[in-house]
């Protein structure tokens, strides 16, 4: 194509031409991430609100396990500070059945970004340790913080509602509520109720997280929380204060999970301390090492991995050889021990082939890692792929915390 | 790479379809319609089935005890299919095992909520507390599994029998009898923090006030396995007697430690601190001398014809599963939902309104109960009488009943304090 026609077409095709492939396949993703709520029943939309809370939580996650080299087995607390905040803060005093329910009546907005920054500071609470304490030693020392809130959520009874937990108060935006008004709206004749307008919602959050996450990680913070996990020496004689870096990103992490519990609080309508245990905190610890440790799209691809499979299991398990619905009398194996055998599966078959997780997977990689042959870390562009560079693989092989992947 | 985008832009252009097309055939739900016969139907209702929801743990830590209530009720609802149903309909389980994750049951919920009429069976108390908004929302009439009086009160979740707290008032009343308890005596209190011990300690509080004994409480943990150091506190304090409301596993620890250290008193335990395995264990003697269990429903090996018709029934269908409380209460609530769908039926009309409206109308219903239960109130529990019973090997659930269905004085007085 010469110059002269270049000129003459609308500088539009040029702008399609630049976007090139990937960024026009990203796009054609984001559309159909609009669709869903015109098709698919209630049942798909609550799972895919659980999968955008797993999404934020692992991005949030993958920010301090990741990229900072740090463990949290306590994040599940942070959800539920978030979860529990925003209801606190959104819904009125009031009384249900026979407890009094506390609450500070703000506008449901504000609410959500102050519950967002009320975990930010229970996270900064914890700095004098997170900034301290390393890697495991760090993890360690975060399970109490599950302990610690199973059982204020139980017992701050006007606060949390206790064991039977309390209603979440509906999001409203701009004089638009997003639950279940009955305000007729309608897009395109499909009814729009709560989970609907809930999605839109959703997808912006992880849009805002997802960006917020790659912004940090491409600057200097995500530069400088790198090479402290690499080399905590290096990174101080280049002039990063170790201790304020690793608070910091405790911090923002744990304003992901504030955000993520809020989502999941309105999701869900109802927040119940049984949602907030270890085992949400172990979920999260997996969908980042099934996605990729320190990428925001492996954490986001293995918090959809983890938080959908047992639903499709689940919903399809009549289509499936080998597995049975719930409660059948057929033999066969049940579609919830179904789900935990192939989440486990995925486990070792991630940390065997591709300890740099999903988002390593991609095209011809994935034929590579499978025959085991030793890759280079980042191929250049020009280098013939198939050409091996043993001393890279060497180095990346096995620690799947180094691996910091673009 | 020129190929790759001309890929990439017709994907983009698809989905750019997809979305602007807007071909949904979502929305336009069934609204309330009427059938040839004149019975007005609603969701899971079609012209020859009844689709009812079950929501209980199958695969979690009380799988046994959930799969144990599942059977029963399949079998119960078996029997009536097979006797030609209800409203000339068979009835039809949706069954979702939430293995007792809040995340789950909330999805599982969500899913199954359009297509059934009522859920038949709901277990696990966290489970049920999440979804309290949903059920009152979609009006969805539910039988629980489970006796928290916490949850009384919510118009269309339906508790069966008597509740924890109701038992231990009619449970502390016996053991003053039996262990001749004189006031001021000391007792020994022990229970999980959470909603079953917390609410079974609210009954045996009043109980033990009104007795004028003196309670020397301790609280344990779910997880906790070894007793010991709460006897060894209960022993120094000379205590008379022990009221227990935790697992199994502890009632082991408590009855086997305290007859081992000689503190041979009597324990009277809530129901789900008994599961007939104890009595595999090196416990047994003592669990046999020692324990009285305050249960909602009558022990399985007494000689009511409805009771041997059910162990009877499930040994033939399951033999390989050990009957036991769990079964009990899967086959009343499978006699609740056939109950309540015939009195529907009867009003013609299988709406959800109308079903919820039906199970209230149950002021007497004794079919899978064996005492006769009020179903009218949704904030009172439908019976107020308790059995005791007593560990004993070899017989059908490993308990031999002491007691019979019996209300304690006090109990008007407690559900009068307690607006329930």
């Amino acid at each position: 194509m010469s110059d002269r026609s270049a000129k003459a077409h609308t500088s539009v095709t040029d702008r399609v031409r630049a976007l090139g492939p990937r960024r026009i396949a990203a796009l054609a993703g984001c559309l159909l991430l609009l669709a869903p709520p015109l098709y698919l029943s209630s049942f798909w939309l609550q799972t895919g609100l659980f999968a955008m809370v797993a999404v934020i939580a692992a991005i949030g996650l993958n920010l301090l396990v990741g990229t900072a080299g740090q463990l949290s087995l306590g994040h599940a607390f942070f959800l539920a500070v978030g979860a529990y905040g925003y209801t606190w803060l959104a819904d009125d005093t009031h009384r249900s059945g026979t407890a009094d329910l506390s609450g500070l009546g703000l506008p449901p907005l504000l609410a959500f970004v102050a519950a967002v920054l009320l975990a930010g500071v229970a996270g900064a609470a914890f700095s004098p340790l997170s900034g301290r304490l390393r890697g495991m030693y760090l993890g360690v020392a975060t399970l109490a913080l599950i302990f610690f809130g199973h059982h204020a959520m139980l017992n701050a009874e006007s606060y949390t509602g206790g064991f039977n937990g309390r209603t979440v108060p509906e999001m409203e935006i701009l004089g638009l509520s997003l639950g279940d008004a009955d305000d007729g709206l309608a897009v395109l004749g499909v009814p729009f109720g709560g989970l609907e307008r809930l999605w839109y919602f959703g997808l912006v959050l992880v849009a805002v997280a997802a960006l917020a996450a790659r912004n940090l990680l491409k600057g200097r913070p995500g530069r400088a929380l790198g090479a402290l996990r690499d080399s905590e020496v290096a990174a101080a004689v280049m002039g990063v204060p170790a201790a304020r870096y690793r608070a910091a990103a405790f911090t923002v992490s744990s304003m992901y999970a504030g955000a993520a519990g809020a989502l999941l609080a309105l999701a869900a309508q109802r927040v119940v301390p049984d949602y907030f245990s270890l085992l949400l905190s172990m979920d999260m610890l997996a969908m980042i090492v099934i996605g990729g440790l320190g990428s925001v799209a492996g954490a986001a691809a293995g918090a959809v991995f983890v938080s959908v499979l047992p639903q499709l299991l689940a919903h399809y398990s009549d289509a499936l050889p080998l597995v049975v619905s719930a409660g059948s009398a057929e033999p066969g194996l049940g579609s919830a021990d179904a789900a935990r055998f192939l989440y486990g599966a995925a486990l070792v078959l991630t940390l065997v082939f591709a300890p740099g997780g999903l988002v390593s997977l991609r095209g011809g990689r994935a034929a590579r890692a499978l025959r085991g042959l030793p890759r280079p870390r980042r191929p250049a562009p020009t280098l013939p792929s198939t050409s091996p560079q043993p001393s890279a693989g060497a180095t990346t092989g096995g620690d799947t915390l180094k691996e910091h992947t673009p | 790479m020129n190929r790759r985008k001309f890929l990439a832009a017709a994907a983009a252009a698809t989905s750019l379809a997809v979305v602007l097309a807007g071909c949904s055939t979502k929305g336009g739900e069934s609204a309330a319609t009427t059938d040839k016969s004149g019975i007005k139907t609603g969701p899971g209702i079609t012209k020859d089935k009844i689709s009812v929801g079950v929501l209980t743990d199958l695969s979690g830590p009380v799988a046994p005890l959930g799969k144990s209530a599942l059977q029963a009720e399949q079998l119960y609802l078996k029997q009536v299919n097979v006797a030609g149903g209800v409203c000339g309909r068979t009835i039809e389980l949706v069954v979702r095992d939430h293995g007792l994750d809040v995340q789950k049951a909330v999805a599982a919920y969500a899913e199954i909520e359009p297509q059934i009429a009522a859920l038949g069976q709901l277990s696990g108390s966290a489970q049920t507390a999440a979804l309290l908004d949903g059920i009152e929302k979609d009006k969805l009439q539910s039988i629980q599994i489970g006796a928290s009086g916490t949850v009384l009160g919510k118009p269309h979740l339906r508790l069966m029998a008597s509740t924890y707290d109701i038992d231990m008032v009619n449970g502390v009343g016996f053991l003053v009898k039996a262990a001749k308890l004189k006031k001021g005596d000391k007792v020994g209190h022990v229970y999980v923090e959470g909603e079953y011990g917390g609410n079974a300690a609210e009954g045996a509080e009043f109980a033990a006030k009104k007795a004028g004994l003196t309670l020397v409480a301790q609280t344990v943990k779910p997880t906790d396995k070894d007793l010991t150091a709460q006897v060894t506190a209960l022993r120094a304090a000379g205590v008379k007697a022990i009221v227990f409301s935790g697992v199994p596993a502890q009632t082991a620890s408590l009855v086997g430690v305290a007859a081992a250290t000689g503190l041979k008193v009597p324990v009277l335990a809530s129901a789900p601190a008994y599961v007939p395995q104890l009595l595999a264990t090196p416990a047994k003697p003592a669990l046999e001398k020692m324990l009285y269990v305050a249960s909602p429903w009558p022990a399985l090996s007494v000689d009511t014809p409805s009771v041997k018709k059910l162990v009877d029934d499930y040994t033939k269908a399951y033999p390989k599963d050990p009957v036991n409380q769990a079964a009990q209460a899967g086959n009343a609530a499978g006699s609740l939902l056939v109950g309540t769908l015939k009195a529907a039926c009867e009003a013609k009309d299988l709406s959800r309104d109308g079903i919820s409206k039906a199970l209230r109308s149950l002021t007497a219903y004794a079919e899978g109960f064996h005492e006769p239960q009020n179903f009218s109130d949704p904030a009172k529990a439908s019976s107020t009488k308790t059995y005791i019973a007593q560990p004993a090997a070899g017989v059908p659930g490993g308990m031999k009943q002491i007691q019979d269905a019996t209300e304690d004085p006090w109990l008007a007085e407690y559900l009068a304090a307690h607006g329930g």
